[in-house]
């Protein structure tokens, strides 16, 4: 046997193992252990944002901007107003590249019965044309404003290394544009999908700011239900469970599984979404008691990323981006020992850095729960409810079911094993 | 049949533990990436098809550092079904960033990290190289796009791929970058082979020898301005990013273990 049986076209290396006779199932992670958090310690603060990204190949910036945000907590530093647009317009991209691979390249050949999404070139031209401009496009965002399409390399505590220029923004912004007829097709495409109708209701958890759905600056966990609590309580709000069979651990609110990303960020905060993005979300209806459906809320998402980033380039291009390089902090060792934290929405959910630093500014400790973490328990919930519903249909029909359903959590693996 | 094509190379592409970006970088070649994918068949990969067929294959590219057992198993076992081997991205090729853990600290961390009772499943983190002969090394965190092209075309056009006979300077200077050993800041450029186009150095950061120890190094000569300006602890750690488990590492900072 040349290789193991992991489930395919999902980011990492996961299997379910079912049991039919008892009709359970279980996920098992087997990526082997990455230990970051250890890893980290006895290093400076500097190199937390540039070895974490490292987690992720899929949402590296993602993983940056939650270190940047813990260092600069920890070390009581406080950025410009453009800092914040700029990593605003980075998070935009990476929430777009990461959707749209997801969405076209792992997701899509379920439903549309290819083995890979490389297929649609032949088949459904029209799409992978869709698909390739997005990907193009939001990677050329996290060029010009990360200085590479994954692990940025122009970010750092406090603002930026390097900043575009006026002319580099404007042509950006016309690119961009180009990225709304795609973004709109992604909707019409992902709404006309035929989603196998799995009932499992989930509780759902998002950072929220109470304003707008910003992914950057929340200030709160909310829930589906009465949840609101502050970032700070996230150690209380996710716990985290070691499992035997897992190499990931698993998350849990309150005993309770809870699902984190695209659906779970409309479902508590849809009426935050603005422009075509809202119209679409009021006029296709989604359903939030069906897990598969979180394939439609990323489509819903990238055309509302592709808006903002937009508007973001239109703020900046009005401000200037200069500020995001002026004054960066030279010694970045704090007074005394200190503990920072840095959340963020990830493309897969809720995000959280913690740390130590002591005053070498070196990191005595860290803790790190992605958003796959806290999926893990709800995609084995779900893949328990799939196999509960249909117990009519055939063994290979279920087993692509359960498949199709790991793929549509969209699942970092390798984020969970961090 | 006499005048017919020949068969296409079977390529396959595996990966062991790590963040999977170099196989974003290969994704994000876009129409550069179908045009190659036309000129050989994919039979095996993971991340994007569920078509898996088993070896022989003439190519494999492999990602990832084998932590796990059943990851060394199979890098043997594709080694055995492989004509041409190819490391891709520096936790294949160096192990890398998940080479900053030593196998000591492993057990320590499984503890904290996992608790008591938890079995670990990982062994080390090691290059491919400590456990098996791989034929050309793509370096890079991530791995620079361009270097995927010029090797696997010049490997469909029968020749065998070289490494950049070249430093990282080289192409910093080319990007109109300040030398940052001027500024009295750390720098592995000139010792770290080229081809990366000093992606790092141009976007402000340093660079940390990701693409790996180039050709006659002179690492002695580097060291010799680096200590002008810093203390072997801040030099140490830049070694250690990615450059833990090579033999230099271990030859100018490895007794520190002990």
């Amino acid at each position: 046997m040349i290789q193991e049986d992991f489930i395919t076209k999902i980011e990492g290396h996961g299997r379910l193992k079912v049991n039919w006779a008892q009709n359970k199932v279980q996920l098992e992670i087997e990526e082997g252990e990455r230990l970051f958090e250890g890893m980290v310690c006895g290093r400076p603060v500097t190199d937390l944002y540039w070895i974490t990204p490292r987690i992720c190949g899929v949402c590296p910036i993602a993983h940056n901007l939650a270190a940047l945000k813990a260092v600069e907590d920890a070390l009581d530093i406080k950025v410009s107003f453009s800092t914040v647009l700029l990593r605003r317009l980075l998070l935009d991209a990476q929430m777009i590249q990461s959707h749209v691979l997801h969405l076209y390249f792992l997701a899509l050949p379920d439903y549309l019965g290819l083995d890979s999404g490389t297929q649609l070139l032949k088949t459904h031209p029209k799409y992978f044309a869709d698909a390739l401009e997005l990907k193009r496009i939001s990677d050329l965002i996290a060029d010009v404003v990360g200085g590479r399409g994954i692990h940025p390399t122009t970010t750092t505590a406090g603002g930026f290394h390097k900043v575009p220029s006026s002319e580099q923004l404007t042509k950006l912004k016309k690119e961009v544009q180009k990225m709304e007829e795609a973004a709109s097709g992604t909707i019409n495409l992902f709404s006309s999908l035929s989603y196998p109708e799995i009932r499992h209701e989930l509780l759902f958890l998002s950072q929220t700011n109470g304003k707008d759905y910003n992914t950057y600056a929340s200030q709160f966990i909310s829930s589906n239900k009465e949840l609101k609590v502050k970032i700070e309580n996230y150690r209380k709000t996710i716990e985290e469970k070691v499992k035997i069979y897992s190499t990931a651990k698993f998350g849990y609110h309150k005993g309770k599984v809870v699902m984190v990303g695209a659906l779970a960020r409309l479902a508590i905060q849809a009426d935050k979404l603005g422009g075509e993005a809202k119209d679409f979300y009021h006029h296709r209806k989604l359903d939030f008691e069906n897990p598969y459906q979180n394939n439609f809320a990323q489509a819903i998402e990238v055309l509302y990323f592709v808006q903002e980033a937009r508007g973001l380039i239109d703020e900046i291009l009005g401000k200037g981006a200069n500020s995001a390089i002026a004054n960066l902090p030279k010694n970045l060792v704090p007074k005394k020992k200190s503990r920072g934290i840095g959340a963020i929405e990830a493309p897969r959910g809720g995000l959280y850095y913690e740390i130590e630093v002591d005053a070498n500014g070196l990191i005595t400790e860290a803790n790190i729960i992605t958003p796959t973490v806290q999926n893990l328990s709800s995609i084995e919930e779900s893949a328990q409810a799939v196999l509960d519903q249909t117990e009519n249909l055939s063994q290979r029909r279920r087993q692509e079911l359960l498949e199709m359903l790991v793929r549509a959590y969209d699942p970092c693996i390798t984020c969970s094993v961090h | 049949m006499g005048l017919e094509m020949k068969a296409r190379k079977k390529v396959a592409i595996f990966d062991f533990t790590d963040c999977e970006g170099c196989e974003v970088q290969l994704v994000s070649l876009r129409e550069k990436l179908l045009k190659l994918a036309d000129q050989v068949d994919i039979v095996n990969w993971r991340l994007v098809q569920s078509r898996a067929e088993e070896g022989p294959y003439d190519i494999s590219l492999v990602e990832g550092t084998p932590i796990r057992q059943e990851e060394i198993e199979i890098l043997k076992a594709l080694r055995e079904q492989t004509k041409f081997l190819i490391g891709l991205g520096s936790c294949a090729t160096l192990a890398g960033i998940p080479g900053i853990i030593d196998q000591k600290a492993r057990s320590t961390w499984y503890k904290k990290i996992y608790g008591p009772k938890y079995k670990p499943r990982g062994v080390d983190a090691l290059p491919l190289t400590a456990y098996v002969k791989i034929d050309y090394l793509i370096h890079g965190c991530p791995v620079e796009k361009k270097e995927i092209v010029r090797v696997m075309e010049e490997l469909l056009a029968g020749k065998i791929p070289k490494g950049r006979g070249f430093s990282v300077c080289f192409e910093c200077k080319l990007a109109g970058n300040q030398c940052r050993l001027l500024a009295k800041k750390i720098c592995l450029g000139p010792i770290t082979q080229g081809g990366c186009g000093a992606i790092c150095i141009s976007g402000g950061s340093p660079c940390y020898g990701c693409f790996g120890l180039r050709a006659d190094p002179q690492i002695d000569n580097l060291l010799r301005i680096l200590y002008k300006f810093s203390d072997s602890a801040q030099v140490e750690n830049y070694f250690s990013m990615f450059l833990k488990k090579t033999p230099e590492y271990q030859k100018l900072f490895g007794k520190k273990e002990k």
